[in-house]
């Protein structure tokens, strides 16, 4: 009688628990497994024709045009990784060990300054910057140190590296700043204590403790900015299409939603297997650094 | 003392944070090979004083001497001390054998004698075959015996524990209070012990420094400390002591006569006189078992008084009694044993009290 009691309460709580996560689940099932089904769908089956086949991943695949763009999409987005991460690390470590508790929010509160202004705007202020005629080309005109606009500092993937580095800067931030205030100041203490200076407790402590925040900024950055196809637009001209663009062209110009598909998915098992190195990299280096 | 005798040694240490004088003016000295207690309540400076040991907190003014060797400039790292800490600090992304052997990376050994050197200090602490345990895996006992392994394992001259029980249950802390003084025997290292509760200071240290406000009250062997304290701070954390008004009649070199209320006129020995700077008026101090409730009637004492019992506290193998002596206006604690057969008087019930005049200490 108890058990049968017992059991009924289970079940009722488990309906409960249903519920509870339904609206989550519809969110996620409609907004996004549906189109992810859908892609892979598109990607699978030829246009006009229909049937399923692998011709479009065939024609991805072998044709240089898309590895090309797929090349200078992973060669941007790693740059803007490598750069934003290498100087977000360091900008967390301060805001975390050396700015008083107090005045830590108003620091965070700074850092997200740049997202007071939109993305497009931002870019835009980039061009003006980096352009043919732009501030810096201008300035040093002005001061003589170069009689001609310099050609080398827009319309060119360094560019796009930077802009996107600036734009990323708080996603990379963010993350790492929450891995080191986690760490318990005592093991730091306690790696002093046990003989290490300053530099080698950094390595062998606070570095390894913080590599969950460093492998959220890697992906966070990463991820989006392969798919990135505004930056490539205004501040590469149109002369440096990237992966995203081509998706684009497919899917809104040609009306090849197939082909569309074929490109996006492959670029996401690409996005999917460049990450799973980084979290392979990842351990190996949390390995050496025992 | 010569340095010799000394292994650590405060020279007049001032410690401030910003206005608040943290310690003021420490002066003691630390002998080789003692189980050494820094006691008192929270915010005293013992923890501030014993990270000045470890490196971790500089000093205002004065010295700090490690084995003869002043340790002003020279940073933790360089110390030969080694610290538990109260969290413990084990790192949670290293195995167990991994933080033992953390401070072992500019060690000349092989790596298998180390890792040979990281099993017997684990077999030290009771953690034989522990070795690949993760360390998030570990209780609280289990990482209090690892942060032990950890510092013990580098051999320093100075073992530095801040409040290294207060995070394990009652059981559990007494048990390693066992451990850690055969451990201590064992390896003859220096160890330093900061807590906040009496009672482990008097079952661990060989000698302890009361401090109170960033100055040391009194610093003496836990007997001293408790039947002799040095004012009436000192057993107002350290057990509980009666105190009753009392009135000098008359001094010698060797005695102070004096008039307590209730009781009458008492001889107290030199040795218990203590001088308390504070200028308080006379008082005199007795702990609660030198009191006698006297069960049985033919049962004689040395001085005796009728006293009411107004609190009853039960413990089991003990029972305090408050009781009020006829004539004076402050109750006063009684411990009795409860022997077997004896039975436990109720609140309101008339005794006769005899007390011990020996035990009574005077505060002037």
């Amino acid at each position: 009688m108890l058990k049968h009691n017992g059991a009924g309460k289970r079940q009722s709580e488990a309906v409960s628990g249903w519920l509870l996560i339904s609206p989550t689940f519809l969110y996620a099932g409609l907004l996004l497994a549906a189109p992810l089904v859908a892609v892979l769908f598109y990607s699978l089956t030829l246009k006009d024709v229909g049937g399923f086949s692998l011709d479009n991943f065939w024609e991805v695949w072998t044709k240089p045009i898309y590895q090309k763009l797929m090349g200078r999409s992973l060669n941007v987005s790693l740059s803007v990784t490598a750069v934003t991460v290498l100087l977000a690390y360091p900008v967390a470590y301060f805001v975390s060990f050396h700015v008083h508790p107090s005045k830590k929010s108003l620091w965070l509160f700074l850092i997200t300054i740049p997202f007071w202004t939109s993305y497009l705007i931002r870019v835009f202020l980039w061009k003006v910057i980096l352009g043919y005629n732009g501030v810096i080309n201008s300035g040093l005109m002005s001061i003589g140190l170069i009689d001609a606009p310099l050609q080398a500092i827009n319309y060119n993937v360094q560019a796009m590296v930077l802009t996107l580095a600036h734009a990323y800067a708080p996603f990379a931030i963010l993350p790492i700043f929450v891995s080191l205030e986690k760490i318990d100041r005592s093991l730091l203490e306690a790696g002093r204590d046990l003989g290490e200076n300053k530099f080698l407790t950094f390595w062998r402590v606070t570095l390894p403790l913080s590599m969950p925040g460093v492998i959220a900024a890697v992906l966070i950055v990463f991820i989006p900015t392969v798919g990135d196809y505004v930056t490539p637009d205004l501040i590469g001209g149109g002369k440096l299409p990237m992966i995203a663009d081509m998706i684009e062209v497919m899917m809104l110009k040609q009306n090849d939603r197939h082909m569309g598909s074929a490109i996006a998915v492959t670029a996401m098992v690409i996005v999917a297997i460049v990450s799973l190195i980084f979290l392979f990299l990842n351990k190996q280096f949390l390995r050496g650094t025992k | 003392m010569s340095t010799k005798d000394a292994m650590i040694e405060f020279r007049d240490v001032h410690k401030y944070y910003g206005d608040y004088h943290a310690l003021r003016g420490i002066t003691a000295t630390i002998r080789p090979g003692e189980f050494f207690s820094l006691l008192g309540p929270s915010g005293c400076g013992k923890t501030t004083l014993l990270r000045t040991i470890a490196g971790f907190e500089g000093i205002s003014s004065g010295a700090v001497l490690v084995d003869g060797r002043d340790m002003s400039g020279v940073p933790a790292h360089k110390r030969p001390t080694n610290m538990v800490f109260q969290s413990y600090a084990i790192f949670p992304h290293l195995s167990v054998e991994e933080n033992v052997g953390f401070g072992l990376r500019k060690d000349p050994r092989s790596s298998a004698d180390k890792a040979r050197a990281v099993g017997e200090a684990l077999e030290m602490v009771g953690l034989k075959g522990y070795c690949k345990r993760a360390s998030h895996a570990l209780s609280g006992g289990q990482r209090q015996r690892v942060a032990l392994a950890r510092a013990l394992i580098l051999k320093p001259k100075v073992l530095l524990l801040d409040e290294p029980l207060s995070a394990l249950d009652k059981k559990m802390r007494e048990q390693m209070q066992m451990e850690l003084i055969k451990l201590q025997r064992q390896v003859g290292i220096t160890f330093i012990l900061v807590t906040h509760d009496q009672e482990e200071a008097l079952v661990m240290s060989d000698r302890i420094a009361v401090m109170f406000e960033g100055e040391i009250a009194q610093l003496a062997d836990p007997e001293t400390l408790y039947r002799r304290p040095n004012s009436r701070k000192v057993p107002n954390f350290i057990g509980t002591m009666n105190f009753l008004p009392a009135k000098i009649l008359q001094e010698s070199a060797r005695a102070v006569e004096v008039d307590v209320a209730g009781f009458g006129r008492v001889n107290v020995d030199a040795q218990q006189v203590m001088a308390c700077a504070s200028g308080e008026s006379a008082t005199v101090g007795f702990r609660p078992e030198t009191l006698t409730v006297l069960f049985d009637p033919s049962a004689k004492s040395e001085r005796e008084s009728m006293a009411t019992i107004e609190e009853v506290i039960y413990f089991g193998d003990m029972t305090y009694y408050d009781v009020r002596i006829d004539g004076t206006g402050t109750p006063v604690r009684i411990s009795m044993s409860n022997v077997f057969g004896r039975q436990v008087l109720d609140i309101g019930a008339r005794v006769r009290v005899g007390w011990s005049l020996g035990a009574l200490v005077l505060f002037r």
